[in-house]
């Protein structure tokens, strides 16, 4: 039975799109004045969950109760209605519109049929004091930066004086003062009975924070209770429903071969004076904060974006032909570089179409100028099928496929063109548990039949236990680069927010 | 001034945000004409100036409403002849001036919303969805008057487009009506559906609503506009409003609206739908032939858009 | 066996209702208007339809793609125009004057595709702008006049029949083939689906966008002006807005025929059955005395009608 005064629950709700189901039975109940933390690894359900607390989705099975009462048909409107507030992280702001426009969205205070300005402009001035919003109400939201918008957000989340609000990765694109910021105020509506649901990946803001926590692992709540007595292995035990060291293949390197990679003030419009060598057979891990120049480096890499360079060798070239960084896509993929970009959706794969075309259009890009042979293209991706466990009618779109196949095809793909060098941008983001071992698994074994492996992640244990050496980036430049061993998860992060670190030579 | 009035002030200031350019230009052009033609300073030209300029502004103004919302309407011309085509018919019979008015307002409202149903509710593709209904319009409009005829009460001929400064008045009744439109939670939605669909949904916006609402002051405004056509001609003609379609679209992007949505005020495609009407004005007077006005117009589009994406294709070929 | 039996009959199946749709007006209209169903009369909306369904290959093509091609109604006009003015003596069989058009049509076609592809432009606004400018160009070319052309290979397309069917039916059937072949038998052809579902996730696949798009309008420049050489064929005179019906045509046959506006699906076999369908209704209406308002109105309605099957829009 759902306590008597529960301000927000959800009771046995489970929801699956496409035919694959996202979350299986799940119930969370949301106490007025204590902060309820969310945890699970990306991809368990914690953003579906979130839609259907608010109204923007309807669950398959299962209710929403509202102050006890199940709601039947909930919709953001109503929801905004009742007092449930969400800050989530892809932001509802709208460019064109003013700071104060978008903070009463879909909320207005009305009179006569108007918006009433006079109300709106003092709503606007309190909020933004407690955020420290100090740009102009009139400023156009689309002009300023994204740390700010994100203010402007939990601003909206604010006005409509919620008595249960939801965080999802608030503190992501915050800078230091503005995340202190945030946590004095959340501590404040608290004290005053709000209910707040907080979503983060960082465990230890968890445990300072919040008082009990909900764990989802893989659709189904696999913890629920009091944040007393856990430390932070315990959290993650409770997240990955092992130890941490059983997800990982053990550590064999493979580096050692000649350079394929190399060069020296590399530059984009994000990362600045950055030289490295990338050898045949190492895992090359990429760190550092969301934001500082590592994504862009990788783009640059890759040609997707404007690089420079003072000097840029690549061994695929024959004698190492180039002086410059790749100009386009298209030069890079002739040279033997691959890349899997972060959003597999968006960026990654076709999704109304077939598993098999997607698996075939980097073939196909490369070499167009064939026709179409069936039987060879079905060999290709029954190969590709069975070396990454990719099961079922291969006709299906690939929209059916949960996030970690999908994130296998995006690999995948890449492999009938024999790379030489793979740029991996947060492979596995969104992707379940076992797909995430069989992916570490393919890329020891890519490693190990001579491949480069460029990976990008944000998933500092996959930095450490996977790759050879870590470049970690602070403010678009290397901050430190460390060898596997080195590479603790505390020195990562240390290098990540800039704390100067003791010279190579030191360490053991 | 209370602190409402106040911020309601400034933030419509900050819509001018990028139009300076525009608007530089345009007090140019309009410095060039009144040089050419000083007599457009009398009160008789610029009358007859600003009736020729009307229906042009408020096509504009009916292509930005919807393109703000992020969709498109290449309805616009087959509407405004329907719209003539209906008020000519209407008024010599029961109806009457003040019922023919009513009927033509109402008949374009009526469409608005079949259209804003197609694209709003079902979702389909506007650029569709007011394709097939150009023809629709297009087709009735025939149906109804094959060649131009019917009758418009003289009366309101010399009201609308006679020696009165209705046609000045009603511009301004536009800009007010629109003002006030954005003033209201309805109005906000709207462009807030423009930039960020998903986002306006989640912050309880009825996007359907939204959409619908301005397909619905745009085909309103497209029937205002084949009505004074009418008035103008004293008659009503299926095939006016042909070339409307484009010069809408050419008005709005000059203005500055974007196609994604979101994106321009209806100040720049005013502003920009007078730029075309000076530019054809000083075209005629000139003595260039009518083909001008469509190269004209096709290197507006393209000067328009193109700057912004070919300065950018020049940085990243450097 | 079935899955993928199935699935081809998903992914033509919306090509297959115009198909169903023009059998359906040719029984009806058979039955019930004498002359209509007579051999020499279908053949005949299939040789009208021919012009369209020319038209409606590089229209299908850039649609697929992702784009649209407004300036092919100007194309064709300006290859009709064209034709006589670089006709010359040497040239007996036509072949010539013939090449020389069609390469200013290609032309155009690459200016397209250049600013489309390599500078970004969008397709709408491009080839809109282009249509604009042809057009005045034309006028200033060629004043309001009909020019009467005179050339042997055209002479030859619009009288001879091969087996009773007409040369220009079967020039739109090789034309047909071939592109069919291209979109779902080659590679190439496969990446414009591409392209057209996600051009990022396309880009970043490798897939040479600027080369396809630009291959794209250039195609489409010279399917217009082929179709201009058609209608040249049957009218022997070429004049300006000759082309003009045939742009929204095109895109109303693309449209009836399944394809999606928004890209990334669809086939050119759709299109074939809506410039048929186009072109029946117009006899139709034609033959029972209706006027062009019932044309337009009929036109509008039956696009609207398959809204249902091509496609909506998934985002919000």
């Amino acid at each position: 039975m759902t306590a008597p005064h529960a301000v927000l629950a959800a009771r046995n709700v489970s929801k699956a799109f496409f035919g694959n189901p996202v979350l299986r039975d799940v119930s969370i109940e949301l106490l007025p004045g204590r902060i309820h933390a969310l945890l699970g690894e990306n991809g368990a359900g914690k953003s579906t969950l979130i839609n259907l607390l608010s109204g923007a989705l309807a669950p398959d099975r299962g209710e929403i109760l509202v102050g006890g009462q199940p709601i039947a048909g909930l919709t953001p409107r109503e929801a905004h209605r009742r007092g449930v507030a969400v800050v989530q992280q892809e932001l509802s702001l709208a460019a064109h519109l003013s700071i104060a426009e978008n903070i009463g969205l879909g909320s207005y205070a009305r009179r006569g049929g108007l918006i009433d300005f006079g109300r709106l402009a003092a709503s606007v001035e309190t909020i933004g004091a407690k955020l420290g919003l100090i740009e102009s109400p009139d400023t156009p939201v689309g002009q300023l930066p994204l740390g700010r918008r994100q203010i402007v957000e939990i601003a909206k989340a604010l006005y409509i004086k919620p008595r249960v609000l939801i965080l999802d990765e608030p503190t992501s694109s915050l800078a230091a003062p503005d995340v202190a910021m945030l946590m004095r105020l959340v501590r404040e509506l608290r004290d005053e009975g709000v209910a707040i649901l907080y979503i983060s990946h960082r465990l230890n803001e968890i445990l300072d924070f919040c008082e009990h926590v909900t764990v989802l692992k893989d659709g189904a709540v696999s913890a629920d209770r009091p944040l007393a007595g856990l430390d932070p292995d315990g959290l993650v035990r409770l997240m990955v429903g092992r130890d941490p060291q059983n997800l990982f293949p053990p550590y064999v390197s493979h580096a050692g071969g000649d350079i394929v990679l190399q060069a020296r003030g590399f530059r984009t419009s994000a990362a600045h004076d950055v030289d490295f060598e990338l050898r045949h057979g190492e895992i090359l891990g990429i760190g550092g904060l969301v934001g500082h120049g590592q994504e862009d480096f990788m783009m640059g890499l890759y040609g997707a974006v404007p690089a420079a360079a003072d000097e840029f060798r690549v061994s695929t070239l024959g004698r190492q032909a180039r002086d410059a960084p790749f100009s386009k896509v298209a030069e890079a993929a002739a040279a033997g570089v691959a890349y899997v970009p972060a959003d597999r959706r968006k960026e990654g794969l076709l999704l109304p179409h077939t598993i098999d075309f997607n698996l075939l259009l980097p073939l196909f890009a490369r070499h167009p100028g064939e026709r179409r042979r069936r039987a060879q293209e079905t060999s290709i991706t029954e190969r590709l099928a069975r070396r990454f466990g990719l099961k079922g009618d291969r006709g299906r779109a690939a929209q059916a496929l949960s996030g970690g196949n999908q994130q296998k095809v995006a690999l995948a793909k890449w492999l009938p063109l024999e790379p030489a060098v793979l740029l991996l941008n947060d492979p596995t983001r969104g992707v379940d548990v076992e797909t995430k071992r069989e992916i570490y698994a393919a890329l020891q074994e890519m490693a190990a039949e001579g491949k480069a492996v460029v990976l990008l992640s944000t998933d500092t244990p996959e930095l450490v236990h996977l790759c050879e050496r870590v470049m970690v980036f602070h403010n678009g430049r290397v901050a430190a680069v460390l060898r596997h061993g080195q590479a603790t998860e505390e020195a990562i992060v240390a290098a990540a927010v800039g704390v100067r670190k003791a010279p190579e030579s030191e360490a053991t | 001034m209370s602190s409402g009035a106040r911020l309601y002030g400034r933030i419509q200031w900050r819509r001018n945000d990028g139009l300076g350019g525009l608007f530089v230009v345009l007090a140019l052009f309009a410095f060039v004409y009144v040089i050419l033609f000083p007599g457009i300073l009398g009160l008789n030209a610029a009358s007859k100036f600003v009736q020729g300029w009307f229906p042009t502004a408020l096509v504009a103004a009916a292509e930005t409403i919807v393109m703000l919302t992020g969709g498109i309407d290449l309805s616009v011309g087959a509407m405004v002849s329907l719209g003539s085509v209906v008020a000519a018919s209407t008024m010599q019979g029961p109806l009457g001036l003040f019922g023919g008015v009513l009927a033509t307002l109402a008949l374009g409202g009526v469409v608005g919303a079949a259209v804003g149903a197609f694209v709003a509710i079902g979702r389909y593709p506007a650029i569709i969805v007011t394709l097939a209904f150009s023809f629709v319009l297009r087709g009735v409009a025939l149906l109804l008057m094959p060649r131009p005829g019917g009758f418009v009460p003289a009366s309101l001929s010399d009201f609308l487009a006679g020696v009165y400064p209705t046609t000045a008045a009603l511009l301004v009744l536009l800009v007010v009506l629109w003002k006030l439109f954005q003033a209201t939670p309805l109005g906000a939605g709207l462009i807030a559906v423009g930039d960020n669909a998903e986002g306006a949904y989640r912050s309880g916006v009825n996007v359907a609503a939204a959409r619908l609402s301005a397909y619905v002051a745009s085909g309103a405004l497209q029937a205002c506009a084949g009505l004074y056509m009418a008035a103008q001609t004293g008659s009503g003609d299926p095939l006016i409003g042909e070339p409307m379609t484009l010069a809408a679209i050419s008005a709005a992007v000059l203005g500055g609206v974007g196609f994604l949505g979101g994106q321009g005020a209806m100040r720049g495609a005013l502003a920009g739908s007078l730029l075309m009407s000076i530019l054809i004005n000083v075209m005629f007077f000139l003595r260039l032939p009518l083909v001008a006005q469509y190269i004209m117009q096709g290197l507006i589009i393209v000067v328009t858009i193109a700057l912004p994406s070919v300065r950018a294709a020049f940085r990243r070929m450097r | 066996m079935t899955g993928a039996l199935r699935r081809f009959a998903a992914s033509y199946a919306r090509s297959l209702v115009a198909y169903g749709v023009v059998a359906l007006l040719w029984v009806v209209a058979s039955w019930s208007l004498p002359g209509f169903g007579v051999y020499p009369h279908l053949r005949y909306i299939v040789e009208l339809a021919a012009v369209i369904g020319l038209v409606g290959v590089g229209q299908t093509i850039a649609v697929i793609g992702g784009g649209i091609d407004l300036a092919v109604s100007a194309i064709i006009t300006v290859t009709a125009l064209v034709l006589p003015m670089v006709s010359f003596e040497a040239d007996v069989s036509g072949l010539g004057a013939i090449a020389l058009s069609l390469a200013v049509a290609c032309a155009i076609g690459a200016v397209n595709g250049l600013g489309i592809g390599y500078l970004g432009l969008p397709p709408l606004i491009m080839t809109l702008a282009m249509a604009t400018i042809l057009q005045g160009l034309l006028v200033l070319i060629a004043g309001g006049s009909a020019i009467s052309v005179s050339n042997a290979t055209l002479d030859w397309i619009g009288t001879t029949h091969v087996l009773t069917i007409s040369a220009s039916i079967l020039i739109w059937l090789a034309v047909a083939a071939v592109c069919l072949f291209w979109l779902h038998g080659t590679r190439s052809g496969a990446l414009i689906f591409a392209i057209g579902t996600n051009p990022l996730a396309s880009r970043l696949s490798g897939v040479p966008i600027r080369r396809l798009t630009l291959a794209t309008y250039v195609i489409s420049g010279l399917c217009a002006g082929l179709a201009g050489l058609l209608l040249l064929s049957m009218n022997g005179q070429g004049y300006v807005g000759i082309g003009d019906p045939y742009l929204l045509s095109s895109i109303a046959a693309v449209v009836l025929g399944g394809t999606s506006i928004l890209g990334g699906g669809g086939s050119y076999l759709g299109t074939i059955a809506g410039a048929v369908l186009l072109v029946s209704m117009t006899a139709l209406i034609t033959v029972i005395n209706a006027s062009e308002g019932w044309r337009s109105l009929i036109l509008g309605g039956l696009i609207l009608g398959m809204l249902p099957l091509s496609g909506r829009d998934p985002s919000r």
